[in-house]
């Protein structure tokens, strides 16, 4: 009975590998829950929120 | 463009010494970020920021450049290539990300910096100071990973490797 992982023929390419699949999708978790970070304004890059004391003047 | 066996053994053990070195740069960054975070000590912490960004400025960032490089130069020198297998590809990916986003992040590293050189920390910096640790977490682990596909090298050529591979046997 045939599998349905045969190997493929040497007529058509590799099949891509479950682990790079695993890595994909984990890459579009990260990918997907930065922008949501991004866009309800929790993101931790840059120079975002709260003005320094420097900014404000104090100093 | 197969390279002779000595270079390509020497460029091989660049691309590993610099990427073990950033990654016990970044482990490094990662302690000073935790004890600038949870140390009440004044003193110590603005000597943190201070410490920290110079050893991005001077560390960090050229270790991470040069991995990319010698990488490269690697990967074209030899049969493995730069996209012809997924462990291959996705190492780039990762080291080309973090050191993409390392060089975004020396801003708010400098901010920090010049802020400890001129006062002490206050709880409006609390956001960007909890932020190097949770990147600096994330790099070392992004790292890890790139280490790990190093060594254990798993299986899987892609199209483009798959088709040079036919090139090569029709020739």
């Amino acid at each position: 009975m045939a599998q349905a992982h045969d190997r493929p023929s040497r007529n058509t390419p590799p099949r891509l590998p479950g682990w790079v699949k695993v890595f994909g999708m984990l890459f579009l978790i990260l990918v997907v829950a930065f922008v949501i970070l991004h866009l309800t304004g929790n993101s931790l890059g840059g120079l975002h929120g709260a003005r320094t004391p420097i900014e404000l003047g104090v100093y | 463009m197969a390279m002779p066996h000595s270079v390509r053994k020497f460029a091989l053990a660049a691309h590993v010494t610099v990427s073990v070195g950033w990654f016990g740069a970044v482990a490094v960054f990662l302690a000073l970020a935790l004890t600038g975070l949870i140390s009440s000590d004044a003193q110590l912490v603005r000597a943190v920021y201070l410490g920290m960004e110079l050893t991005a400025r001077l560390v960090i960032v050229p270790l991470s450049v040069a991995s990319l490089l010698s990488g490269l130069v690697s990967s074209l020198g030899t049969s493995w290539g730069v996209f012809r297998y997924y462990w291959v590809l996705i190492k780039l990916v990762i080291n080309a990300l973090s050191t993409l986003i390392l060089l975004v992040h020396m801003q708010p590293i400098t901010h920090l910096a010049h802020i400890a050189a001129k006062m002490q920390i206050s709880n409006a910096e609390g956001r960007m100071q909890f932020q190097m640790v949770v990147t600096s977490s994330a790099a070392l682990v992004a790292l890890l990973v790139a280490i790990g596909l190093s060594v254990y090298k798993p299986q899987g050529m892609t199209t483009y490797g798959w088709r040079k591979q036919r090139q090569l046997v029709q020739r």
